[in-house]
């Protein structure tokens, strides 16, 4: 606990600075009345449907960690490739009950002219994911089983510690298993990543774009990679109207920020303190079913893991939170462009129509960023210091 | 798929036997035997060929063939008609169902003279007692709602007799024509090897075989005639002959065929219930075992090399060998089975002999000779070509049983049958590739072994063709 404690006193300060107030903003003038109120009911049906997914997801896998045994005989395999047979089931089913959900989520977003993907293709579109999530659970159930039927109730230290180097490991591969980017071809914003590395202190970072404007008009891009893998990317729709050139070179600041402020070496970190309890929670919870080194115990494990997830959602949402403001400070610090970043976040709001001030329980359990509201503040708290 | 209640289950008669080949546990206890089919495949064939005639076999066919075409025509015309006496009055006159059948029997000998199951030139009229002929029944009373949704209902038997490709429905691979189109050995391969179906791949090898030798492999002509035999029961069943729908079930090969003792044999003891969770993301569970033959397979092929090595040497490969290369056939077998819904449940991954209810036996390790063991990996490509074609097969198997499965929660016996025949021959064709035993593959679709096979006891020990009666 001692460990994890001082873990967590070592990651959790960032360069924003702790006197930082944020003022009082009027969101309805920023965004605008009107827009606030069309984003606020677009975005109320997916809260909803948010928490009905939540208690389905719950309640299916409490079924599941009751009945999911008796699959067992489904299986020719023995204890851990059963295992692995019980945790593909279960994440299947859990597929297929988050799938009306998804078609729901799916045609609301239609509706509001949110996207334009074709069902079918939005049906298929995750194939791909889903087929990796099933060979992850398989690999996570091989390390798990496999230690714990060597180790008994020893098994969630080391365990934990193989998770860590696996998510290490697909932190730095998966750069290089991207082949869907290409190579940023903008003069000015390359030119702007070259200062903008300087005064952040960061080596040769190549900057790619995903061209996803056939798909939709929503706006992103992120920062992933570790050491030599490090990549930005940009959505190419973030490229386009209605974001400015000065826009932009925010966004761009924002993303390598990441890099300099070493947030996913950081992330990994917070990844450590979050699996070495979760996997202590998991020894313990399954216990009764002969441990995690018997197969019947994979239905009831994936429901300590999705309560575990939801449990700690608030603290893994605050941290997140935490490491996106900083990027956006030191954003600020580099483009000294308050005005850009604000801009930036009315584009965001109008692309994707996403609400400026989410309701406090919808930050506490999805909002992995800060409210585009706060971030306005932000930047006006930035004007104002400077 | 084979949705008719009385094709449910059990096609033939095999009870629970225990043969040497294979044991298959029959699910339930309809009883039927290929003589109570009303559309019967009769095979006189002595395998006996002309070289001259097989040299030009598909110039020879053109006259037929365009013949056999101008009377599709008239058939469909004829179906059409059929299908409107079916609706009114239950039933189709008996002077069209003979024009329809006669039409089914000559399209089934031309094919075989085609596709080299057969020898006479079958000319320009239904033949009495052509080697290969059907048997078809008189006209019996149809369900109205069954004729009425006919056409649909065919659509898979229709595909997995294109799979086979034998033919009636072999005119359907519109997809060859475009691939070879494209031009390029790759379009031709796969043309012979896939869309063109098993029977067009079969007699592709035949030909080479009896230019060589003079004489149809047994193994190839059972197989284009067990392809032959399945097309005109899904002609005579879209024609509404009979309202009996097709079977798949390679025992109906039976009367006709054999299957020879060999070093690797299929062992069928798995159920037809197939839980429909384990149906609906059959893929997505086979993931870790794909990842893992991946693995394995870059292992096998340094071990293959070195028991490559050791039998050139040896005269033998080394047991330790022959068992990590029998385990991977057994694995990827239990993989393939699993995969296509052959096989009810999540395979192990070690390819323990055994563990699967679609397993695969395999013998000790035997002296092989040099020569076959020096070209091993050029003797193999035929049968590879075959195999491509059966998997072909099993593939379609798959695509069709799934939402069978999903609907009924079970496999039809037929098709697991004839899914398990595919990996009976892919299996064959690895161990021999593999050096797991110099015994070629046997291309007859039967998965029981004969009681008594009398060319291999009439032949002196150690003489077994290369590529001939055991292809």
């Amino acid at each position: 606990m001692a460990a994890l404690a001082v873990g967590a006193f070592l990651l959790y300060p960032t360069a924003v600075p702790d006197d930082l107030t944020l003022g009082t903003l009027d969101v309805d003038e920023v965004f605008g009345a009107s827009f606030v109120a069309e984003a606020k009911q677009y975005e109320r049906f997916f809260y909803v449907l948010w928490a009905l997914a939540q208690v389905a997801l719950l309640f299916t896998l409490w079924i599941y960690s009751r009945r999911g045994a008796v699959l067992a005989r489904e299986s020719s395999a023995g204890p851990i490739g059963t295992g692995m047979l019980l945790g593909m089931l279960g994440l299947g089913i859990v597929w297929l009950v988050h799938l009306p959900f998804g078609v729901v989520a799916h045609w609301w977003r239609r509706r509001n002219e949110q996207s334009e993907l074709s069902y079918l293709d939005w049906l298929f579109e995750d194939w791909a994911i889903l087929g990796a999530q099933f060979l992850s659970i398989c690999i996570a159930l091989l390390v798990v089983m496999g230690l714990a039927r060597r180790l008994n109730d020893h098994w969630w230290l080391p365990g934990a510690a193989v998770f860590v180097a696996i998510a290490s490991l697909f932190t730095f591969v998966a750069p290089y298993l991207d082949f869907t980017t290409e190579p940023l071809r903008d003069k000015t914003l390359l030119a702007a990543s070259d200062e903008y590395r300087s005064e952040l202190g960061v080596g040769a970072i190549p900057i790619r774009v995903e061209e996803v404007s056939p798909d939709t008009d929503q706006a992103n891009a992120y920062a992933y990679g570790l050491g030599p893998s490090r990549r930005v990317v940009f959505w190419d729709t973030m490229l386009l109207d209605p974001f400015s050139e000065d826009e932009q070179k925010v966004v761009l600041a924002h993303e390598l920020a990441h890099h300099s402020q070493r947030h996913l070496p950081e992330g990994l970190g917070w990844f450590a303190l979050f699996a070495i309890p979760g996997a202590w929670v998991l020894m313990r919870t399954t216990r009764r079913r002969g441990g995690m080194g018997a197969p019947e115990a994979v239905p009831l494990a994936l429901l300590v893991v999705a309560i575990f997830q939801l449990a700690t959602a608030p603290l893994a949402n605050h941290i997140s939170r935490r490491i996106e403001a900083e990027a956006d400070w030191k954003a600020l610090q580099v483009t000294e462009d308050p005005a850009a970043l604000e801009g930036v976040m009315l584009g965001f709001s109008q692309t994707g129509l996403g609400d400026p001030d989410p309701p406090g329980w919808v930050q506490l359990m999805v909002g992995t960023h800060p409210a585009l509201a706060d971030r306005v503040a932000m930047a006006r708290a930035f004007a104002d210091r400077n | 798929m084979e949705p008719t209640p009385d094709d449910r289950g059990g096609a033939l008669d095999l009870g629970a036997v225990d043969h040497r080949a294979i044991v298959v546990v029959h699910q339930n206890g309809s009883v039927e035997s290929a003589e109570q089919l009303p559309v019967r495949l009769v095979v006189r064939d002595d395998l006996e060929r002309t070289r001259l005639t097989v040299l030009f076999r598909l110039f020879l066919a053109i006259p037929v063939l365009v013949w056999v075409l101008l009377r599709g025509i008239a058939a469909f015309v004829v179906g059409f008609v059929n299908w409107l006496a079916v609706l009114v009055q239950g039933e189709v006159p008996d002077s069209l169902h003979d024009f329809v059948a006669s039409y089914i029997r000559y399209a089934t000998q031309v094919s075989a003279y085609v596709f080299l199951a057969a020898n006479p030139y079958p000319w320009f009229r239904c033949q009495k007692d052509y080697p290969i002929d059907l048997e078809i029944d008189p006209p019996v009373r149809q369900g109205r709602w069954g004729g009425f949704f006919r056409l649909l209902l065919a659509i898979p038997a229709l595909l997995l007799a294109a799979a086979l490709g034998g033919g009636f429905a072999s005119g359907s691979s519109s997809q060859g024509s475009a691939t070879a189109s494209r031009g390029g050995d790759e379009a031709f391969w796969f043309n012979v090897t896939s869309v063109g179906g098993v029977a067009a791949a079969a007699a592709f090898l035949a030909w080479f075989a009896i230019l060589a030798r003079k004489r149809a492999p047994r193994g190839l002509r059972d197989l284009v005639a067990f392809t032959l035999g399945y097309a005109a029961q899904a002609g005579s069943y879209l024609f509404l002959l009979t309202p009996r729908y097709p079977t798949s079930d390679p025992a109906l090969a039976e009367p006709y065929s054999e299957l020879p003792e060999h070093p690797v044999r299929m062992v069928v003891t798995d159920d037809l219930e197939r839980p429909r969770l384990t149906v609906i993301f059959r893929l997505f569970l086979a993931i870790p075992h794909i990842v893992w033959i991946l693995l394995w397979s870059i292992a096998v092929v340094l071990v293959a090399f070195v028991a490559w090595v050791a039998a050139l040497i040896t005269g033998r490969v080394p047991d330790a060998l022959q068992r990590f290369l029998g385990a991977y056939i057994r694995y990827g077998t239990h993989l393939g089975a699993f995969i296509y819904l052959v096989g009810r449940r999540f395979p192990g991954f070690t390819g323990r002999a055994g563990s699967y209810g679609i397993d695969v036996e395999i013998d000790p390790a035997e002296r092989q000779s040099r020569w076959r063991t020096l070209f091993r990996f050029f003797l193999a490509i035929p049968a590879f070509i075959l195999a491509g074609a059966l998997g072909g097969v099993a593939l379609v198997i798959a695509l069709l049983t799934w939402w069978y499965a999903l609907a009924t929660g079970r496999m039809p016996e037929g098709m697991r049958n004839l899914g398990a025949s595919c990996l009976r021959y892919s299996a064959q064709t690895y161990a021999f590739a593999l050096l797991v035993t110099s015994r070629y593959p046997y291309g007859g679709p039967i998965l029981r072994e004969a009681e008594r096979v009398e060319e291999t006891l009439a032949r002196p020990p150690g003489t077994a063709p290369l590529v001939g009666d055991a292809f």
